[in-house]
């Protein structure tokens, strides 16, 4: 066997290894910590780059730890989508793992760094693991993994209120991961495996359906959670606002996203569309979530407009496109589930741009209300025109990734004819533009408090600005990304 | 519902019960410290609803001896599971627990609507 | 009025899965779908093809040795959220002379502590070898040394406690049982097999033999000892009389 056909458990090992050693390295000297893990992240993103010429060929690529064939052992299984999202974690986590290493070095406690670094890279590694694996009690562990290391994260400053979301956020987390799990016994004890394609297999055998179906109804819950779907959404915009600016960041761009990647692979890989006997409670769930996914768009959205803290009316924003992703993932359209999946990366970019935004202006002024702002356009314009760009592609406006995203749900609530999901889709865009704009006009457009250039420090800078130009970029050139997003979308639609 | 099939599955509906009893520990009492103990309830009860699973009627240990016939073990997946389970479950705990200590240190009070009360909302 | 919504939400997810109870297949009987699946092939293969007598052992470390991984790194993480919450240890500043860590036991109780800690470390030890024919395993062990190093902070004092195992010497311990872990895996790939094979491809019978004993023995002990450090780190951190302010020692 070549090398190379290990890269899909490297790109989870090695930065798990890195993660091991920081605390050791951290001891001997501190500040090594910081090049070490941006190696072990670079490491991941190498590996993670390379396999796409394998899944492009092959359509899916399998690994089994140990030698076990499935559903012996855990299998590592690597789609379109699972790939998607590990690339758009690998790039991300990089950037703001560079942008950190400014912002923590000056908020934290020297003791902390190393444990910062630590928690960040099982974070990373973690996220990794979990939209790469194909074992659903793999995924479980996993999701253990990055749900502890981001509670720690969004408290690890120590203050008050920042102890007080993360406590919240524990709470809420941890009893949507026992539901997660109790799914999981309900779903073991009808199919006695543990291997998601056999388990679609098993259950399409039939017996026991209406297990099956409840199984289905606390995997939902769960999911929900992590994703913070409208109802269960609560504990979003404390942990959100309060975290460290480049861990708001992540949290936004890229933990959310687990809980949705969580419904996918529940709902059409574990849960085929069309099984005989649970198809109804199936079908009837997904209309749930369409539903709540269209009340998050409306009400987050004027929710957003009200607030007048920076990072918590951005904390709304990422309820809304959490709720934008699963409508389009809804609709159960190719053209729906393409803008669904589209919208990860548009929103991934543009709520990593605006967090880590906040946290320049954080950093070098410590303003967090939005009235405060006025004038950066002037004092900060790479940062205020980061933000300005980004906010093109929150509220979808051409030529940026998030108006491809919205085209392609709207085409996807189209094709189902459901004209009320449109007009709360374009309401919800409509609002979006209030609540950007608002912060833009105030960056650029009311009275300066000093015309004197003073930018926040370039590893600061640069992923933030670099997140800004792929917003721009990924909606120019769309078409790199789209086909193999609509063979994902086939994939999973085809079960 | 089948009841005689509930009245036979008796482990399975005490794990039912412990974890509402968790659920509702959690979302009710004010306590933060009774919310954690809510949340080891009801991880309990999955714990007892999966080694449930794997039972045999008078069956034996999964360890391979002489004269134990595989038949009539006991599953062992779920008990390694449980295991993963556990750990998860005491990590949990930990980490809800310092988050406790450090709320305690700063609001004096580890009741919920207390806290709740002294920050004022956004 | 939010109790009594509590309780019918309650009360909804509770008849719902009393219902998923009783279509589930009758607890006890062993022609259920779990234990005609998988679970047979371990119980009948499980001592050869993964080298251990106790089939949840096999299963653990072999069968399903990735989810052991991450299970490793979940309390390595637990280690790391907390020391990132409370920070570690204050040595040398003790707070006042209420502190809890510095007030001595009784010699009644030291006695009986000093003379039991090694009968259970000796104990855990035994049931981390042990783990692969008997009930026990490395987790199981871990949890006994990290009680019996909790047992001793009680009795004789934190300061006491962290000048027998300083920190110095306990950080590369916390690591150690994802990194024997990883070190095993990696090892799987440079004798070009998959990641976490024990039988080593291209060697004799008896060497591979002996090669997936040692690997599996390091990973025992590693997760063994990891362990029981990773929870007395835990005690040590959160080891504190809130309110007090910390005070120089003046001792």
């Amino acid at each position: 066997m070549s090398f190379s056909s290990h890269y899909s458990i490297l790109l989870v090992a090695v930065p798990l290894a890195f993660a091991a050693l920081c605390p050791i390295v951290g001891m001997w000297k501190r500040e090594l910590c910081f090049p070490f893990s941006v190696a072990g992240a670079a490491a991941a993103c190498f590996f993670i780059f390379s396999l796409w010429g394998k899944v492009i060929s092959k359509g899916v690529v399998s690994y089994t730890p140990g030698g076990w064939k499935p559903p012996l052992g855990i299998q590592i299984r690597i789609d379109y989508v699972g790939l998607f999202m590990a690339s758009i974690i690998g790039a991300v986590g990089l950037a703001v793992l560079v942008y950190s290493w400014r912002y923590v070095s000056r908020e934290l406690d020297a003791e902390k760094i190393p444990y910062y670094y630590t928690l960040y890279m099982l974070l990373f590694a973690s996220m990794l693991g979990f939209v790469v694996t194909g074992d659903i009690f793999n995924m479980f562990v996993f999701m253990e993994i990055f749900s502890i290391s981001s509670y720690a994260l969004v408290a690890i400053t120590g203050q008050r209120r920042a102890v007080r979301a993360a406590f919240k956020y524990l709470l809420m987390g941890a009893t949507s991961s026992v539901m997660v799990l109790l799914g999981i016994a309900f779903l073991y004890s009808t199919v006695g495996s543990l291997n998601m394609e056999d388990i679609a297999g098993r259950l399409a055998m039939g017996g026991y359906t209406s297990v099956a179906s409840i199984a289905l109804v606390l995997f939902l819950i769960g999911f929900a959670v992590k994703a913070a779907l409208f109802p269960v959404h609560i504990w979003l915009p404390d942990a959100h606002s309060i975290a460290p600016s480049p861990i708001s960041a992540v949290l936004s761009a890229l933990v959310i996203k687990m809980g949705v990647l969580g419904i996918l692979r529940i709902f059409f890989t574990v849960y085929t569309p069309g099984f005989a006997g649970i198809e109804g409670t199936w079908t009837a769930l997904l209309q749930a979530i369409a539903w709540c996914a269209a009340i998050s768009i409306v009400l987050a959205s004027i929710m957003a407009i009200i607030q007048r803290d920076f990072k918590v009316m951005i904390a709304y924003s990422s309820i809304a496109h959490i709720g934008y992703i699963l409508l389009g993932i809804c609709m159960l359209t190719d053209k729906g589930l393409t803008g669904g999946l589209y919208n990860i990366l548009a929103h991934a970019l543009g709520k990593g741009c605006f967090f880590l935004v906040a946290g320049i202006i954080i950093y070098k002024h410590d303003l967090r209300r939005i009235t405060s702002l006025r004038g950066l356009g002037r004092s900060m314009p790479v940062t205020a025109g980061a933000f300005a760009v980004a906010s093109l592609s929150i509220v979808g406006l051409p030529p940026s990734a998030g108006f491809i995203a919205k085209w392609y749900i709207l085409w996807g609530c189209l094709q189902k004819q459901h004209y009320v999901f449109m007009v709360m889709v374009l309401l919800g865009s409509l609002l979006s533009a209030i609540y950007c704009f608002r912060v833009v006009y105030y960056m650029f457009f009311v009275g300066s408090h000093s015309a004197e250039i003073d930018e926040g420090p370039a590893t600061m800078i640069v992923p933030a600005a670099s997140f800004a130009a792929a917003t721009l970029f990924f909606g120019i050139f769309a078409t790199l990304v789209l086909p193999s997003l609509s063979s994902a979308a086939q994939a999973l639609l085809a079960g | 519902m089948n009841f005689s099939r509930i009245a036979h599955n008796l482990n399975y509906v005490f794990s039912v019960v412990l974890f509402l009893l968790g659920l509702y520990t959690i979302a009710v009492k004010p306590n933060l410290v009774k919310k954690i103990m809510g949340l080891n309830i009801m991880e309990t009860s999955v714990f007892l609803f999966m080694v449930s699973i794997g039972m045999v009627g008078s069956g034996n240990a999964p360890v391979v001896t002489e004269g134990v016939k595989p038949a009539t073990m006991v599953n062992p997946i779920p008990q390694a599971l449980i295991l993963t389970g556990i750990v998860v479950a005491v990590s949990t705990t930990a980490v809800a627990l310092s988050l406790c200590i450090r709320i305690h240190e700063h609001y004096d009070s580890l009741n919920a609507f207390e806290i709740l009360g002294r920050d004022e909302l956004f | 009025m939010r109790k009594a919504i509590m309780l019918l939400a309650l009360a909804g997810i509770g008849v719902m899965l009393i219902y998923a109870v009783g279509e589930m297949p009758p607890m006890g009987d062993s022609g259920n779908p779990d234990k005609t699946h998988v679970a047979p092939r371990y119980l009948e293969h499980g001592e050869e093809e993964a080298g251990a007598s106790n089939v949840v052992t096999a299963v653990i470390l072999n069968y399903r040795g990735y989810d052991t991984m991450g299970e490793v790194a979940v309390i390595f993480c637990a280690l790391c959220a907390v020391v990132a919450v409370l920070g570690r240890e204050k040595t040398g500043l003790s707070r006042t002379h209420m502190d809890v860590s510095r007030v001595k036991a009784s010699v009644v109780v030291r006695t009986t502590v000093r003379f039991l800690v090694p009968v259970i470390i000796f104990f855990a030890i035994y049931i981390i070898l042990h783990g692969e024919e008997t009930p026990g395993g490395g987790f199981q062990g871990g949890a006994i040394i990290g009680a019996s190093i909790i047992l001793f902070t009680l009795a004789f004092g934190l300061p006491e406690s962290t000048r027998k195992i300083p920190l110095k010497s306990r950080v590369p311990l916390e690591s150690f049982a994802v990194i024997a872990f990883l070190a095993a895996g990696f090892t799987g790939i440079l004798f070009g097999a998959n990641f976490l094979t024990y039988i080593m491809p291209g060697l004799s019978e008896h060497a591979a033999e002996t090669i997936r004993q040692v690997m599996m023995m390091v990973i025992e002990i590693g997760i063994g000892f990891a362990g029981g450090i990773i929870f007395t780190s835990i005690m040590f951190a959160m080891i504190r009389e809130d309110k007090y302010e910390l005070q120089p020692d003046s001792s």
